[in-house]
This record gives structure tokens, sequence and C-alpha cells, in this order.
């Protein structure tokens, strides 16, 4: 098997709260404010709360299997073909997941940054990274992610802090947005927008046990549903929900109208480094991961060579949506809404399997 | 035609076969790496000293056995020491029982009529039995060898009394400190060397060598390129006896062991590795050992070259071993847990394992108060942002992002440069060349001169540069801090690195903006995060989080620092005790 | 390590690699000029007639003084220069065929349009720039009583060289003076969309220093502590001739009036934008004389709204700190025993004003400015409840109540100042008593 190294509960943290929280930076706000109004950020959390319970059953699962990660899982309880398709479907969904977040990132850094570069040559420098990162490995990736988190968060927290002066919470009336009813139905369906913390169980022979995946896991979902909330509330207060629901990127626009002095305004390009660092890191890490799932199907105990096809395969996933509707109206749908029917459908339903078959793991080894 | 078709198709199989041989995937092996890992609970530090060194030997063990597989360079024979390697090609490495012999041995393995170096001075004892002393002109202090080693031999042939004692008691007559017997050619000739005395009288089966070692070396000077203002102001020298004793004078402590390995086949110098027994993990004493024996070179001159050659990677732009020239810092280092590898005639000790912020300290930080110490090392960090990337972000910011330029400066930038005819890039280039010309000049040109030279150079050519509408000014302004953050780098090896990474980064800015530089960034931190010095990962204090070691960025008041760098898992976990300003928490009473 | 050998490797490819795409983003500074001010007017053979001023790079700024040159447009280190076009972004690609030099928009600073084009809806010129990458949402937005270009060609630095400058510290006096709105162009477009209220604009004009009138010095001036003036007609001479003076009141992207510069301040306090300004009072004791405050926000304007029987009730709470700067009666006002009935003057008028300004808008205009409309939001529990009741058009119909609490804190370096005395001042020292 791949050698994929240990690390420890931060780094484990880092990444998939950079994972998870990288869709703020994109057109997610802007999908969840023009379905939800002025309760996109309770909304949210309702996704949130779903993502935990979800996260819960996962971990019910994982606990029947201490020793296993998700896909030795999906083998032990279907069987091995059924198990491996399984795999399959996750490596091929995995890679289609990667090639339109690059889609995605590309489309924003064009519109704000770089109108004139041609969307290859935007997407070639950042797959090459990718490349890297995935042949360095997933202690490689895990690490970066930590160094990079800090970066990453904080200055999301300095754009929220360096645009005070525009909010105006009273833009986040009326209360219940289009409806309770709606507001409710739609976060439960966006659930998929936490689905991330699939990946965990996937890793989870690099953990340290099935207490930090625990804590993990939990944490990484809080951190991710505030964040989400709370950027939420600033773009509502900031834009409210008209405009909110047309911005492209609604973090980018509000670090737009920072404006402290004269000297120190429109500082938004800083910000740049930030998005692209979590794209990257959040691409890379997905990318492994699908890479990782498709040498398990076949057995390949080196992924490294597997990483050119790879790459080229995500190049051509990227270059699927012929325009911005596309993206937005299509495919990160499937990946904002129905990605669930892979991500926790399945896993729910091994976990079904399971209690139904009464398997469990046979050998109960020392350690927990 | 026949054949030919045969060739051609014979031709097309191996291409064929080569280009299936490209796409085909071969398993590549991967040679295990030397990773330091964990000797005990993290929970075990609570403990206190004595009990845990007792305890932790036992896994000690274990880690010296787990560590000792790989290796950089594969070395699939079993090693040999220089002097092993040259027993093999002399025919026989004993001494003989006859001084003519012996004579004739040595005079051979020194080309004695053609090299002049060799003394070999004949005597007899007694009248009856034939001896001789040889030694290198030059390397061997010649009062000693008069005083100590012929006069009481002469003394002793003057006597005449019992000469078949006398030969049992030979080290008995010779007044020198240290004298060996040595059975073997090449060990003598070694010892020769080095500047010691080898003494033969006829009918021994071995030399006897006196340590006459004494040629003119420097003496403790000042530190060159390590300067503080406060703390000791001594540098190694060139002597390694020297230096092992300038560490010695501070680290006054019977487990402090020295080792010497000697490292080329022709120039057989001596390396010694120092480390504080019970501090160090003996694995990583264990894998420097390794290294050091498992290096086959012939010449080896300074710690530069041997630096090279034990390194973890080699192709790594950042250096993972810090060399210092100030007994104090590696003192410090050892007594933390560290290894120091010192080689002779190389007035630097390099010290094993580091990771990155141990080249961001000064030796003077530990000397300051810690509130000063620390503004200090923000200012260093900051040098090391502004020396890798400044002419980079200057770059991005000037061609791809205006927008964030206030108005008022850019305007004033778009003036200064109506008139430069070069795209920024080259402006950048040009000045960065000028600026590294002038330092890599200012070495050359002779003493005093050099600085005041730099200094003029670097003005006038700004200034001309900038009248001559060849450089805006601005960028002379970004170039100069540049260079001088560059120079706020303690580490000399570091800064050259960082000076490399700049024009990394200025590549990247330049082709792609700020998107260009943050793809370098993860591109180099990705870099980073997988450098290892001596089974430590580098930037181990981020990321492999480790429990904090107080003196990293923020250096801590120096009675807080009670633990070891975790990194090194020293077998000796504590510093000092949870409280170490004791006489605060004395009652006045108590006096 | 085999590793971070082919890391490295990996970054050469990705240095060679990021080699081809040459630099398809990359303006060198010099390459562009940047437009400071944008002047939208009515066309005449076209849509619209666009006014770019952008700043020269010519050291030492350009064409000196107040000077310039009629045909090439130069003013004050800045060129102005007129065309028409279709639409906004289109007349940037005629310029630039003008200037030689890509016009840039990342610098502007100011968007002006003229009333007349204002009055006829500025959405469709808006749209564009809301899309367009280039526009700061910082950029100040300015209705001119006159044509914008004017206003423009006015626009020049008198006391630095540096355009830029003079431009953005002329829109910092709304601070200091409270007359006129500072009102960036991303609000602006908020407030064009939303449903809790209406959008201003800062209004402005060109004087042409013919209001000082030059006729015999008046005997006894009158004294006018509170008048209107429209931007363009402030008497003064000396300086730019543009001005800014006022707001315009937009209801959607149509403009439907003006707000005096008294009437802006009370506007401004309203919304709690007010930061200083000074006050000139008749003194009511003594009617030729004034006294002079200076009056500050204490904090926040609150604001609250409920609904009774399909009727919004709103009630605004002001706090307002005041200094006193000057009593030219040199009365005790800032003493305990007067200062209650002072204070009280003061909230009497500063609610009057306030009401007035009020009243104004929705009877005049009914266009929510103030935007009470997002406390009124608070009163509908659905985004659906609130489009259907529709509550800009149903402003005029809300019923405001307005209490403000004045707070005389400081009195300046002086406090109960002594009489000035001359041959007749034993009189006032004895009615002081």
């Amino acid at each position: 098997m791949i050698k994929e190294g240990r690390f420890g509960f931060m780094e484990a943290f880092s990444i998939m709260a950079i994972v998870l929280v990288t869709k703020i930076f994109y057109g997610s706000p802007m999908a969840i404010i023009k379905y939800l109004g002025t309760a996109a950020w309770y909304g949210t959390l309702i996704s949130c709360v779903g993502a935990l319970i979800f996260f819960t059953l996962l971990y019910l699962l994982m606990k029947r299997f201490p020793q296993q990660d998700l896909f030795q899982i999906f083998e032990t309880v279907t069987g091995k073909l059924i198990g491996k398709s399984l795999i399959l479907i996750f490596a091929v969904f995995l890679l289609y997941k990667a090639g339109i977040n690059i889609t995605e990132f590309t489309a924003v850094l064009k519109v704000y940054s770089m109108p004139f570069t041609p969307p290859s040559m935007i997407i070639l420098p950042f797959l090459i990274v990718v490349a890297a990162m995935a042949y360095v490995g997933l202690e490689g990736i895990v690490r970066t992610a930590h160094i990079f988190f800090y970066l990453v968060f904080g200055s999301l927290i300095l754009i929220l802090l360096l645009a005070i002066p525009s909010y105006d919470f009273n833009y986040l009336q009326p209360v219940l947005g289009y409806g309770l009813a709606k507001t409710i139905e739609t976060g439960i369906i966006r659930t998929a927008a936490y689905d991330e913390i699939v990946f965990l169980a996937i890793i989870i022979r690099s953990l340290q046990g099935l207490q930090v995946f625990r804590k993990v896991g939990y944490l990484t979902l809080i951190l991710g549903g505030l964040t989400f909330s709370v950027c939420l509330i600033c773009i509502l207060a900031a834009f409210q929900y008209t405009v909110g629901g047309e911005h492209l990127s609604g973090m980018y626009q509000l670090s737009r109208v920072i404006y402290f002095t004269r000297f120190f305004q429109r500082i938004e390009s800083i910000f740049l480094f930030v998005w692209v660092i979590s794209s990257v890191i959040t691409v890379a890490f997905i990318f492994y991961i699908s890479l990782n799932a498709y040498s398990r199907v076949f057995n390949i105990s080196n992924h490294r060579p597997l990483i050119l096809p790879f790459t080229f395969l995500t190049f051509m996933f990227a270059f699927i949506p012929n325009n911005f509707a596309q993206i937005m109206e299509i495919h990160l749908r499937v990946l904002r809404e129905f990605s669930s029917v892979i991500f926790i459908f399945i896993p729910v339903m091994v976990l079904l399997l399971a209690l139904i078959r009464g398997k469990k793991e046979v050998k109960t080894s020392g350690k927990a | 035609m026949k054949e030919k078709q045969k060739q051609n198709q014979n031709q097309n199989q191996s291409l064929f076969k080569s280009i299936i041989s490209l796409i085909t995937y071969k398993k590549t092996k991967i040679p295990p790496s030397f990773t330091l890992t964990e000797s005990y609970e993290e929970s075990g530090q609570e403990q206190d000293n004595s009990e845990q060194s007792g305890s932790d030997q036992g896994e000690k063990e274990k880690d010296e056995q787990n560590s000792s597989s790989k290796s950089r360079r594969r070395a699939t024979k079993k090693p040999l020491s220089p002097s092993a390697l040259k027993s093999s090609r002399v025919d026989s490495d004993a001494v003989k029982k006859d001084i003519d012999s012996n004579k004739k041995i040595l005079e051979q393995q020194f080309h004695l009529p053609i090299n002049k170096d060799l003394i070999i001075r004949e005597f007899s004892i007694g009248n009856k039995q034939r001896g001789f002393i040889a030694y290198i002109d030059g390397m061997a202090d010649k009062g000693i060898i008069n005083d100590f080693i012929l006069r009481p031999l002469f003394d002793e042939i003057d006597d005449e009394s019992s000469s078949d004692q006398q030969l049992n008691s030979l080290e008995d007559i010779i007044l020198t400190n240290d004298t060996k017997n040595l059975r073997k050619v090449t060990t003598t000739v070694t010892e020769i060397l080095k500047g010691n005395t080898a003494l033969y009288v006829d009918g021994l089966d071995y030399f006897i060598t006196c340590e006459t070692i004494g040629y003119n070396t420097r003496g403790v000077e000042a530190p060159k390129t390590e300067g503080i203002v406060k703390g000791p102001q001594e540098g190694f020298s060139e002597n390694l006896r020297t230096n092992i004793s300038l560490i010695r004078r501070i680290v006054r402590n019977k487990d402090l062991i020295t080792e010497f390995h000697e490292i080329g086949e022709k120039s057989n110098t001596t390396c010694a590795v120092v480390y504080l027994n019970g501090v160090v993990n003996p694995a990583v004493v264990q894998e420097v050992q390794r290294r050091l024996k498992n290096i086959k070179t012939d010449f080896l001159v300074s710690s530069g070259m041997l630096e090279q050659l034990i390194e973890d990677n080699p192709y790594s732009i950042v250096p993972t071993i810090l060399s210092t020239e100030r007994p104090d810092r590696t003192a410090s280092h050892l007594v933390e847990g560290r290894v120091a590898i010192i080689v002779d005639g190389s007035p630097f000790a390099m010290i094993v394992p580091v990771s990155m912020h141990a080249l961001m300290h000064s030796p003077e930080d530990a000397a300051l108060k810690w509130q000063y110490a620390t503004s200090i090392r923000f200012i260093r960090f900051v040098a090391v942002l502004a020396a890798s990337m400044l002419p980079a972000l200057y770059i991005a910011l000037t061609t791809f992002h205006r927008e964030m330029i206030p108005t008022d400066l850019l305007i004033a930038i778009a003036k200064a440069k109506e008139n430069v005819p070069f795209p920024t890039l080259v402006e950048i280039l040009l000045m960065e060349l000028g600026f590294e010309l002038i330092r890599e000049a200012g070495l050359r040109v002779p003493g005093i001169v050099g600085n005041t030279l730099g200094i003029i150079g670097a003005l006038i050519l700004g200034e001309a540069a900038v009248s001559a509408n060849i450089v805006s000014p601005i960028l002379i302004i970004i170039v100069a801090i540049t260079g001088l953050s560059n120079f706020a780098i303690p580490n000399y090896n570091l800064a050259f690195g960082v000076r490399l990474t700049r024009f990394y980064f200025i590549a990247a800015g330049a082709l792609l903006g700020f998107y260009g530089i943050s793809l370098a960034l993860v591109a180099y931190v990705l870099m980073l995060v997988n450098l290892k010095s001596f089974g430590v990962p580098f930037i181990s204090i981020i990321s492999p989080r480790t429990k904090g070691s107080r003196d990293i960025i923020i250096k801590w008041p120096i009675w807080m620092q009670e633990y070891r760098p975790d990194y090194l898992n020293s077998p000796d976990r504590r510093r000092q005790p949870k409280i170490s300003r004791q006489w605060a928490e004395q009652d006045s009473s108590d006096t | 390590m085999e590793k971070l050998k082919k890391i490295i490797a990996f970054m050469t490819i990705c240095m060679l690699c990021l080699g081809l795409p040459g630099c398809y983003d990359a303006i060198e500074i010099d390459e562009e000029v940047y437009a400071l001010s944008i002047g939208v007017d009515k066309g005449i053979n076209n849509a619209i007639r666009v006014t770019f001023q952008y700043a020269t790079y010519m050291e030492d700024g350009g064409g000196g003084m107040g000077g310039g040159d009629e045909e090439s447009g130069e003013v004050g280190g800045t060129i102005v220069s007129t065309v028409e076009a279709a639409s906004l972004l289109e007349a940037i690609n005629v310029m630039n065929a003008a200037v030689n030099r890509q016009v840039s928009l990342m610098h502007a600073k100011m968007l002006i349009f003229s009333e007349e084009f204002a009055r006829e809806g500025v959405g469709r010129y808006i749209e564009p720039l809301s899309r367009f990458r280039e526009v700061r949402e910082l950029m100040r937005i300015v209705v001119c009583n006159g044509k914008a270009q004017d206003f423009i060609k006015e626009n020049k630095s008198l006391i630095g060289s540096n355009p830029s400058k003079a431009l953005e510290l002329m829109f910092e006096q709304s601070k200091n003076t409270g007359y006129f709105p500072d009102m960036i162009f991303g609000d602006f477009y908020v407030d064009l969309l939303t449903p809790y209220g209406q959008p201003v604009a800062a209004y402005a004009g060109v004087n042409d220093f013919k209001q000082l009138d030059e006729g015999e010095e008046n005997e006894k001036p009158p004294l006018k502590p509170e008048v209107d003036i429209e931007p363009g007609d402030i008497p003064r001479t000396g300086g730019t001739k543009k001005e800014i003076f006022g707001l315009a009141v937009f209801d959607g992207d149509r403009m439907v009036g003006t707000l005096s510069q008294n009437e802006t301040r009370f506007f401004l306090m309203g919304i709690g934008e007010f930061q200083r300004g000074f006050f000139t009072f008749v003194d009511e004791n003594e009617p030729e004389l004034i006294y002079v405050i200076e009056a500050q926000l204490a904090r926040k304007p609150s604001i609250n709204a409920r609904m009774a029987n399909g009727v919004p009730i709103i009630g605004l709470e002001l706090d307002i700190n005041i200094d006193i700067i000057s009593i030219q009666s040199r009365r005790h006002y800032e003493q305990l025993n007067n200062i209650e009935g002072f204070e009280k003057n003061l909230a009497t008028y500063f609610e009057q004003g306030l009401k007035k300004t009020i009243d104004k808008t929705q009877k005049e205009y009914n266009a929510d400015i103030f935007h009470f409309g997002k406390k009124v939001a608070g009163n509908f529990n659905t985004i659906q409840e609130l489009d259907d009741y529709n509550w800009i058009g149903h402003y005029q119909e809300a019923i405001v109540n307005v209490s403000v609490s004045v707070n005389a804190r400081r009195s300046g370096f002086i406090y109960g100042a002594t009489p000035i005395r001359s041959t007749e001042s034993k009189k006032g020292v004895e009615e002081q008593k």
C-alpha cells in the first residue's frame, strides 16, 4: 500500500478546515444568498448540523472497523467487487470535483484579476503545483496546509474586520428570508457543501486513532459552519441580499470595499494570495485522494506513475464547462447539492448494510 | 533488401520497445529515509530527569537499530576506513622486526629521495641497538624532539648500564606527554603526517609515536562573520585541538565526548564529532558517525566541503546544516542536544540537526533581554521576506495589480518611468545584477578599499542609472532594501539561498503576478516541509507540530525555557526546573 | 532524497511552463493613463458624452497652474478630454485611440453625472460599471447641476501639483462640514437595488465667481444664519470654481430633487454619518448678535419602527454633543443655571430641522434616503412579505417622530467669559448679574 506517513491533530484539522472553507471564496455565497436571501447565514448552519449528523454516522461506521479506512470498509462490507466499484466511483467523482474546482477558480480569477490570460495558461501552472503536491504525498500536502492554515484564516478574519465600516446588521432583516420551510429545505440539500468531511475517513489511517478522527471531524465542521455563517452575515450586512446574490465572489467584493485612509484602500489583490493558496491545497488534496482511490481499486502500490495521466484528465475535466453559466448552474450544483449522493449516501448505505449483515472487524487488536 | 527490412524491423522493434518502456509502469524503489523517531511518549516529559535517563536507555537502543538502515549513497560494500583501504595496496601492513626494512618502508611510503619533508634521523643506543626517529619537517616541534626525545635517549646511551631493560621501558625514557605503540605502518604514517614523531628501535615490532605536533597556527581571534556586540568575542581557529578546547572551556562536563574520524584518502583530514552524552539522542550520533564513515573522497579541506558530503538534501536551496565560528554558540547547541562536527583546518563547527529557526537566530539573542531579542528576530524574519520577495512583489504590483498602488504613488512611479526605456523586469534584473556584481567585486578588492568601493560603487551606479534614465528611482530603493535585508540574515548559507530564491520569485511574479507568486510560494513551502536535517523535519516547529520550545521566533524569558527542543528527542528533556529563579520564591524571613 | 530532487525538477518544469504564457496581463505602469474623474453628459449626436480627466506624466505637474491650454484640455497636471459614444466603456476604447495609451479606470476617484442626465435615470450607465473589473467600489458619485464636462474642467488642484490627492481630499471635506454626503459607488449601486431605501449622491456645481455683489457696502449687512445655497452660487471668489454643496435625491435610478446644504447636514445626522460642523444661531437675547457651536453626534442615531394598522411609525432618536465656539454677547450660556434652557433651544432647532428635512423627502420626493426601511423590514418575517408591502412606495405614509437631546459638553478655552470693558461697559456687567 501507499506509504502515507502519519501526522497529528493540527495538520489534519488544518487540511480539513481549508478544504471545507475554500468554497467561501467563490460562487458559494452568491448561490446561497440567491436561494435564501437574508436567511442564508443560518441556512448554512442547518447544513452544518446536517453534516454533523452525517459525521456521527460516519464515526459509528468507522468505530465498527477501527483498524480500517473507509475504502477498506467498503470492501469488507459489500464484498470485493461492489466495494471496488464504489471506490472507483469515488475516484472518478473526485477527479471531476478537482477539475470543476479548478474551472471555478479560473473563472473567478480571470474575471477579477487576469482578464487576458488564456484559461489554459492559468490552469497549467496550477496543475503543475498540484501534481508536485500529489507527488510528495499526503504528508507533504498536509504539512503545507498546516503552514498556510494560519495565513488563510488570518486573512479571512482580517478581511472581515477591515470591512467593518461598511456593515449594517439591520440588513439581515427580514429574519426569515424567503420563508422558514425553504430555508430548512435548502439547508438540508446543501449539506453537501460540507460533505468533504468524508475525506477524513479515507485518510484515517494516517491519523492517530479514532479519537483524533472524531475530534478533527467535529471541530472542522463547527469551524467551517461558523466561518460560512460569519462570512455570509458580513456579506449580507455589507451588500444586502440583493447585491450579495449577484456578486461572483462575495468575499472578494468585500475586500474591494475596504477603505481606511487614502493610502489604505483597494487592497483586494493581497487576498489573491489566500484565494490561490487555499485553492491549490484543496485541489491537491482532492486530487491526491482520487489518485489514492484509483490505485486502491487496481492494487497499485505506487501512486506516482499515475500522476501524469491523472493531471491530464483533470485538465480535461476543467474544460468541460463552456461558459460560466454552465459552471454555476450545472457543475457547481452537482458538486454542492448532489454530491451528497456519493459522499453521504454511499457511506450511510454501507453503514446500514454493515448493521444488517452484522459485519464487524474480526480481529480486534490492541490499538483503538 | 530483406536484410534491410529486417534491420528496419529490428530498429522499429527496438524503437517500439524503448517507447513502450517510456510509458510502461516501472516500480521505482524509494530508498528508506532516516527519520528521528519519537523516543518516548510525550507524556513522559513531566518525569524527573534522573528517572528518565535511566528508563530511556532501553528504548534508545531500539532507536539506534531502526535508524541505521539507510544511506544517501547506498553503500553496498562493508565500509572501510581510509587507512584500511590503503593497506590493501601495501604488501604487508605489519611493522617488520628489523630496522632496515622498516626504514625502507617509511622511505618508500614518503618517497624519500624525492620528498624532502620527512626527516629520518638514525642513532644507536649503547652502540648496539640502532634506532631512528622520523618526523615531518615543519609539522613537528623540533624543540620537543631535541629536548624530550633525543636527549633522554642519548642520556640512556651514555648510561650504558643495562640495555635489555631499556627496551621495555622506552616509553618511560621519552618525556613527551603522549606516546603510542603502533604495530601497523599505515597508522604510523598517519601519525607522522599529523606532526608526531615516530621512534623505532631495532628489534621491536612496533613504532613508538610521540606527540610532537607543533606547527604555526593562527591564534584565537574574534569571529569574522558572526560579530556581535554583547557576548564572548572568541572565534574558532584552524587548529582542531584549540577549537575543541574552546568548547570544553564553556561546557565543563565529563560527558562531553569528542570522537575523531579521518576523511579524505589523500588529505587524511581529521574531523571531530562532539556531543554531550546523555543529552543528545544516540540515534543522531550514530547517523552522523555512519555518514562520516561512509564518505569516500580523496580530499577534504574545509567544513563547507564536508557539509556538502553529509547533508540530507543536496538539491535543497536552503542549508540544512548550521555552521558557526563561535564556540559559545556551538556549546549552547551541544547542550540542547545537538551534535557538532569540526573539521581540522577549518574555523567552523557544523551543527546538526537544525531546523529553520536555528538558522534565523543570531548568537547575540541569548545574551539579550528577551524583549530585545524578540523584536530583533521579527526584523530578521521581515528581512528574509523582503530579501526573497520584495522585487517580485514590486514587479507584480506594477505590472499586474496597479490598482493597489495608491494613486499618488502610482502617478509618481509613472512619471519616473516615463523616460525609462526598459520594462520593469529588465530594470529589476539589471539592478540586481549590478548589486550582485558590487558584492562580489567588493570581496576581491583588497583590504579596506573593498568596503568603501562597495558603498561608493552602489551609490554612483544607482545615481548614474537614475539620471541616465535607465532605471526608475523607486527601483533603486527596492533593490537597496532587498540587498540590505539580505545582509540582515544571520546565516551566510541561508542568505545565499535567499538570494537565489529571489530570482525564482521574480520569475513567478513577472509572469503571472500575485497568482504566480502564490503558486511559487506553495511550491517553495512544499519543498521546505519535505526537507530534513539529519532525520529532523526542517521546519519542525511549525509543521509537524511539536511541543513548543520557547525560543523559536518569540524568545521567551530564559527562565521559562524549561525544555530542550522537542524535535531533538533528547533523553534528557528538561533543561531546568519549573522555577529557575528560586530566589524569587524565597521568603524574606529565610534569608 | 530522491523525492526532493524530483520536486526541484518539477519546480524547474513549472518555471519553464510559466514561460509559455508570456505575460498576457502584464502592463507597465506608464503604458496606461489613469482616469481620475469620469463625467457623463447627455450626448448630441450619440447617446452619451463622456469626459475623462487623467494625470499627465510630465515633470513638475504639466502645464502649470490654472492656465492650461484650451485646445489640448490641459488642467493643472491633468488632461480633460471629452468623447461622444454609445456607451461608457466604448468611450474608453475611443479614447485609447486619441490618448495613444490605454485609459484605465482603476484609479477613477469620481463619477459625475449632469443633472439633466441624472433626472432621466442613471441605471443604464451605472450597470456596466458595476460589472467592470477595473472600476473601484470607492469611486465617488456626484451629480452636477450644470454640465459634467464643465465641472471636470474646473477640477484642478491649485494648492499642490497632485490632482488625485486634491480629489480625494475634496471628498474628505464631507467629514469636516457635513454639507454634502461622501457617497461611494459601491454603496450607490447597492442603494439602487435595495428594498430598504433610496440612493443619494453629492450635488455639485461650478461657480462663476459672480455671486459676490460688487455693489456699495451695506451700512448694516443683514444677518442670515441659515440660507440655502445651490452649488455654484456660493458667494465667494478665488480658488477653484468647482464646489460640492448639498445632495441629489434619487428615486431608483432617477434623480427627483435636491437637498440644500443645511438639509444635507440633517440628513447626515439622521443616518449617523455627520462628523462635525459649525452651526450659527442668532442670540435670542440680543438679536443682532450670534453664537456658534460645533456639533457632533454622540452616538449613532437609534431608529425603531413598528407597524400600527398598516402604517409604519418610525422613531428617530438623536444624541448630539456640542462645543460652544463663540458667544458674541459673552453671556454665560455654558453655566449651570443657563445650560438647560440653552440645550433645549438647540434641541428644538435640530428636531425641527430634521423633521422638516424628512418631511421634504416624504412629501416632495417620496424617497426614503434615510433608509428607515431597514428597520421597517424588521416587522416583516419574509422577503416576500416585504416585497408585497413595497416599503419604498409607502414611505410617504410613514409617521416619523424625531427626538433630539443636546449636551453642551465644553465651551472652548473660556468658561464664564468676562465682558469687554469700555466706557459703556458698566451696563453690560450689571445685566449679567
